[in-house]
């Protein structure tokens, strides 16, 4: 049995310092213990990219991480990208353009995209694909969740929509 | 959930750890599936370590950091351009999420028949440098890999890079994975060809290596052999493809069966000269 | 920012804006997982492993002394009838002296902790007598087979369905052509990305309350309380936003499981989350089918007569086979005018996984029969088989397979003429002509219709709560839980249309059986459809209502000539108004509420067949579908891509044309994957695709951009003229990729998922 270790890290912009196991997977540490649900375990295998989140500005797979992995780290979740009140043209395009219907693949797929983005600004419907490949929908066929990028996209670049 | 998990910066941290039996992790995404159940008592996680990473030319070698992750190899212009075969399976090994986390190092020392990087390095002749406590050494790929999840690790050795010898620039490098989906998906064939013609375009050297088609990559030596002194046409690219359907030895799993296998495994040679698939 | 503490029920299911999809777009949304109680403890169940077997024994003590546990469970602990099920209660909560298949539940646990949980697993032995099983519904019905219930009267056969019309056995005979043919279509896996789960805790006053990933928290209660011997009145489920179902949430997954542990936790929460593995080992599949069809037409390829048998393999437990089987046996002739039929159904217990509800379901595999069997016919006749199936359409006022007149608009005609006029199939010649290198291409087309609604039997019933708040605005109580077809935003668009308000005035109260009324499931196409004119009736309820109480204050003698405007009711003769919120103010809560209700009507004059299915037969509104679609093979490899997949849809008007080409699109998706990936591989009643890494469904690189084209309809009965169909638009692809593939390289498909190696045996020219 393993001893808790304090781990220091950024949160969502915040820096956070945690006592835990260091063996705890990282989904796990934020939904259960930093009450930051929007990761989500559809397969706890990696097969199905529900619980990306941004570490260091990678997007990763937070259910085959371990928490003392996250020292000193950058993490930033779905939640981080944008609220409610402040949401980041990811959300509000996905929003928008329906490509949102259960949702709960949502979060994972705005954390891969706001990677895409951040390296590839303007970014056509074969790279928003590829991009997206490592997260399961089974709602949508995916065809609007590419609009929504490509729309974020240029809002982002500052252009009309 | 009870491993202990170290994060040592460098390698003089990592090897007192491995002699009290921690497990090697680099990206975490073979390990962490494969042992869901249980984790072992004490991982070492090698992603700090600084000197396992980086991409860079020596001695007419690309080198190439055990723990580079394949989406930033992907990004290093050494590898695009000049090891365009690895390039290739690199492009289409897991996910862009799996590709963030996982490793060379990690793919060979998983050392699964269908792992994706492999075949490009068979046919690229690579070599592994190994470290331990004692110092590093060199061996080739071909041959470290001894069977599906066994490789010539000592206990106390891990594998630090991989090393390349540059490519001719003329040469043709090609790579084609089957799989049953476009991305997810663990290859049921794969062709990694590395051949170098001379001006008339006659091969001067082919190297090719088959994956998921035995229990570990093969270097089809026969089918090589048959297509040196010959122009790369449909005619010497079939009896290639004949002669790549006796050397190697697949099996009937889940996800295809022997006989398919063999069928495709030879058909994938006509594609070196169509255009990309 | 500071972290959150993890979800109390109180801020759950709660008030949801409208705005539900940027609420999940931010990751703010909190479903049924989310819901994580400060010290809750947690169930896992215990699965037999071995799909037939007599149950020795069950050794829990090793478990039982794992630190951390509180409670190991067995049947001998099952209060009540240990019997769930939807309308059949065959299947037991915890397995006591058999396991009839290898996801059977044979232990509960509880612990403190998801590690003791897993620790306490690994120590039950089951002590398990393997037993010969049955794997195959046909063999399942031969005399000295074993048997999955033994004593039942019927042995392995749960029901037996025959649905006729005319004399389609003499009429074949007449028939200047018959083709024939045997197909076959498996099991699949609906992959919600939201593994089933549910948290539960014993209340004070000894209820029983439960939060759960449901579509049916109403009959949920029923399906609880029969099983633990609990007062159905007493417990309470709520059902937040879904993260998927598709069928695979109709009927207990866990619910049964989850509250015999809250009886046993003092009151405390508890929570229950299936793993993916076990989600495949223990969750409901859509049935596999064999079908056999003779379908006999004259000789310019006028139908004339279609017999066919249909075999659905139920597992071992009925769930909703039998209304299955019933839909399949009333789509079976498909959206064609056939005046004679003989369609027999047989469905059969085996101990293979259990079969359950699934999109489209029984429709699916009937189609895919009926379709495969058109093109047989076309390539016989050497008729264009989009042609041929334009030139049988059923139109409406005609009979359909099952003798019930088309009263409701029937599409298929304009469906596959638009789909005939679309450049993928247009212009099909020049595309295949232009294959690349080791590339051959193909087009197929197909079409489909898909019933709307519960059919006879059982109501399908809605009631719909409406209130105004004390502040003006208003509060829908929705019945019927939203997995992502947009029915909570639809009902919002139908409410604030009906009362001439803004949107952003409406909140939804998501369904929670103790504030809003009973309406049914979340199922068969229907929630817009009967929940949504459950609602417009309370909102015409409200809306006089409110008009009526405004002209108290407004002094109007005649409350008709008010109007409803954003914020108020005005009195257009005088230019005075009240404002909503001064109503609401002045208002007691009781009267400002409204409630009304809805029943789907049924066939007035049902055919004289089908008389053993009691529910779920015959239904009155459907909606139709063509599809096209175009594939490209590879030669060296097998490999097929799905280049384009182009989607007509007929249901009425269409109120949100985003919220139908969002269901048009999911619904192709998961009928691609059906045909071309989707393999679930079940031997000897063991799964062995049982994850995501085996069982694959199409990523974003598997898929073209799904087209959807709209097609003109109005279904008077509609909440604005529309029908229900969520389910119609998963038909189209498999025998469309079918017929393209014999386009492409001459493979006759009778069975799906497509492989690679048929493909390349097809390009050989080595016959199947």
């Amino acid at each position: 049995m393993s001893k808790n270790i304090t781990l220091a890290f950024t949160l969502n912009g915040e820096p956070v310092s945690i006592e835990t196991r260091p063996g705890r997977r990282v989904l796990d540490l934020l939904r259960d213990d930093l009450g930051l649900t929007a990761a989500k375990e559809g397969c706890g295998s990696g097969e199905c990219g529900a619980c990306a989140v941004l570490v260091d500005g990678t997007a990763r797979l937070s259910c085959l991480m371990l928490a003392a992995q996250l020292e000193g780290r950058e993490v930033i979740t779905a939640e981080g990208l944008g609220t409610v009140e402040n949401p980041h043209p990811l959300q509000v395009e996905f929003a928008a353009h329906g490509a949102v219907q259960c949702g709960y693949c949502t979060p994972g797929m705005t954390v891969a995209t706001a990677e895409l983005l951040a390296r590839a600004p303007c970014p056509d419907r074969d790279e928003v694909r590829e991009a997206i490949s490592g997260n399961l929908c089974r709602c949508t066929g995916y065809v609007k969740i590419v609009d929504a990028v490509l729309a974020a996209a240029k809002a982002m670049r500052g252009e009309e929509p | 959930m009870n491993a202990d998990v170290r994060c040592p910066h460098d390698l003089a941290g990592l090897w007192p750890l491995l002699e009290d039996g921690a497990v090697v992790m680099a990206g975490g995404t073979d390990l962490l599936v494969r042992r869901r159940g249980e984790l072992p008592t004490v991982i070492a996680c090698l992603e700090r370590i600084v000197s396992l990473r980086g991409v860079g030319e020596e001695d007419g070698f690309v080198r190439m950091g055990a723990c580079e992750t394949h989406a930033r190899l992907l990004l290093h212009p050494l590898v695009r351009d000049c090891l365009p075969v690895l390039a290739r399976a690199l492009a289409v090994l897991g996910s862009p999420l799996i590709r963030n986390m996982g490793t060379l190092g990690g793919n060979i020392v998983t050392a699964s028949p269908a792992g994706d990087t492999l075949a490009p390095l068979y046919a690229l002749d690579a070599q592994v440098e190994l470290a331990s406590r004692l110092g590093t050494r060199r061996v080739s790929l071909d041959g470290f890999i001894a069977g599906p999840g066994i490789t010539r690790l000592d206990p106390g050795e891990i594998v630090a890079a991989v090393l390349v010898p540059l490519p001719a620039p003329e040469a043709r490098q090609h790579f084609e994975k089957v799989g049953r989906r476009k991305a997810l998906a663990i290859s049921v064939v794969s062709l990694a060809a590395v051949i170098r013609t001379d001006r008339e375009g006659v091969v001067a050297e082919a190297r090719l290596a088959l994956g998921s088609v035995g229990s570990t990559v093969i270097r089809c030596k026969e089918a090589e052999e048959s297509l040196a002194g010959r122009h790369l046409d449909r005619e010497s690219l079939l009896a290639a493809g004949a002669a790549v359907r006796r050397e190697i030895a697949p099996l009937d799993d889940l996800r295809a069966s022997a006989a398919y296998r063999r069928d495709v495994a030879g058909n994938l040679l006509l594609r070196i000269i169509a255009a990309t698939p | 920012m500071s972290p959150s503490a993890p979800a109390d029920p109180g801020s759950f299911t709660g008030m949801s804006q409208n705005r539900d999809p940027l609420s999940k777009a931010v990751g703010a949304e909190r479903y049924s997982t989310d819901f994580i109680p400060p010290g809750c403890l947690w169930a896992a169940a215990k699965r037999a492993g071995m799909p037939h077997a007599r149950i020795v024994a069950v050794h829990v003590e090793e478990a039982r002394a794992v630190d951390g546990v509180t409670a190991v469970l067995t049947r001998a602990d099952v209060p009540g009838s240990n019997r769930q099920g939807i309308v059949h209660k065959d299947q037991p909560v915890l397995a006591g002296d058999m396991v009839r298949h290898a996801g059977d539940a044979v232990a509960l646990v509880v612990a403190e902790s998801r590690e003791a949980l897993a620790e306490a697993l690994s120590r039950i032995r089951l002590e398990l007598e393997p037993l010969p099983g049955i794997f195959d519904p046909e063999d399942a019905l031969a005399p000295d087979a074993p048997l999955v219930h033994p004593g039942r009267e019927n042995g392995n056969l749960l029901a037996r369905g025959l649905v006729a019309k005319g004399d389609a056995r003499q009429a074949m005979r007449a028939c200047d052509v018959v083709v024939e043919g045997e197909f076959e279509t498996p099991m699949q896996e609906h992959v919600f990305l939201e593994p089933p789960n549910g948290t539960a805790r014993m209340t004070p006053n000894g209820g029983l309350e439960m939060i759960v990933s449901t579509q049916a928290p109403f009959r949920d209660r029923f399906e609880i309380a029969h099983a633990l011997g609990l007062d159905p009145m007493r417990i309470r489920v709520r059902a937040p936003y879904l993260g998927g179902a598709f069928g695979g949430k109709d009927g207990a997954t866990v619910q049964c499981l989850l509250a015999l542990a809250a009886l046993k936790c003092g009151g405390r929460w508890v929570k229950m989350c299936w793993s993916r593995e076990e989600t495949f080992l223990a969750g409901y599949k859509r049935h596999a089918a064999r079908m056999r069809i003779r379908l006999g037409a004259s000789r310019d390829g006028e139908l004339q007569a279609l017999d066919c048998v249909m075999y659905l393999d139920s597992g071992p437990y009925a769930h909703l086979g039998v209304e299955i089987m019933a839909l399949g046996l009333e789509h079976a002739g498909g959206p064609y005018h056939i005046p004679h039929t003989r369609l027999e159904g047989f469905c059969v217990y085996t101990n293979n996984p259990v079969g359950g509800a699934f999109r489209g379901f029984g429709v699916v595999q009937a189609g895919f029969a009926l379709e495969r069997s058109m093109d047989l016919l076309a390539s016989r006749l050497v008729l264009d088989p989009a042609e041929l199936r334009l030139k049988n359409a059923l139109r409406t006022g005609e009979q359909g397979g099952a003798g019930v007149t088309m009263e409701s608009p029937s599409g298929v005609a304009q469906c596959l003429e638009a789909v005939m006029t679309h450049p993928v199939w247009a212009n099909r010649m020049a595309w295949k002509a232009k294959a690349p290198p080791f590339k051959r291409r193909g087009v197929g087309i197909a079409a489909s219709l898909n019933a709307m609604g519960y059919g006879r039997g059982l109501p399908d019933a809605a009631a719909a709560k409406l209130e105004l708040t004390r502040t003006g605005t208003f509060k829908i109580f929705n019945s019927v839980p939203d997995m992502g077809q947009g029915n909570a935003a639809a009902f919002v668009q139908i409410a604030a249309t009906a009362l001439s308000q803004g949107s952003s005035c409406f909140e939804l109260v998501q369904p929670d059986t103790r504030l809003c009324l009973p309406a049914g499931s979340s199922s068969a196409s229907r929630t817009t459809y009967t929940f949504g004119n459950a609602l417009l009736r309370a909102c015409e309820a409200m809306r006089e209502k409110l008009m009526a109480r405004a002209a108290l204050v407004l002094l109007a003698d005649d409350p008709s000539r008010l109007r409803l405007v954003p914020g108020a009711v005005a009195d257009e003769t005088t230019g005075r108004s009240v404002p909503l919120a001064l109503l609401g103010a002045m208002l007691q809560r009781d009267d400002r509420i409204c409630v009304d209700q809805f029943v789907m009507p049924v066939v007035e004059d049902p055919p004289d067949t089908g008389k053993e299915f009691k529910l779920g037969f015959p239904h009155r509104f459907f909606s139709h579908a063509a599809c096209v679609c175009a594939v490209e093979a590879d030669e060296l490899t097998g490999g097929v891509e799905l280049v384009a997949c182009v989607t007509a849809v007929e249901c009425g008007r269409v109120l949100n044309p985003q919220g139908v080409e969002r269901q048009v699109q999911g619904a192709a998706a998961q009928g691609a994957g059906f045909v071309l990936l989707e393999k679930i591989s079940s031997e000897g009643g063991r799964i062995l695709a049982g994850d995501l890494s085996t069982y694959l469904i199409p990523t974003s690189l598997d898929l073209p951009d799904l087209e959807w084209v709209a097609v003109d309809g109005d279904e008077p009965s509609g909440p604005s003229g529309l029908k229900g169909m969520g389910e119609v638009g998963i038909h189209g692809p498999a025998p469309a990729v079918a017929q393209a593939l014999e386009d492409a390289v001459g493979l006759k498909i009778s069975r799906i998922p497509v492989e690679p190696e048929d493909v390349l045996r097809a390009l050989r020219g080595v016959r199947t």
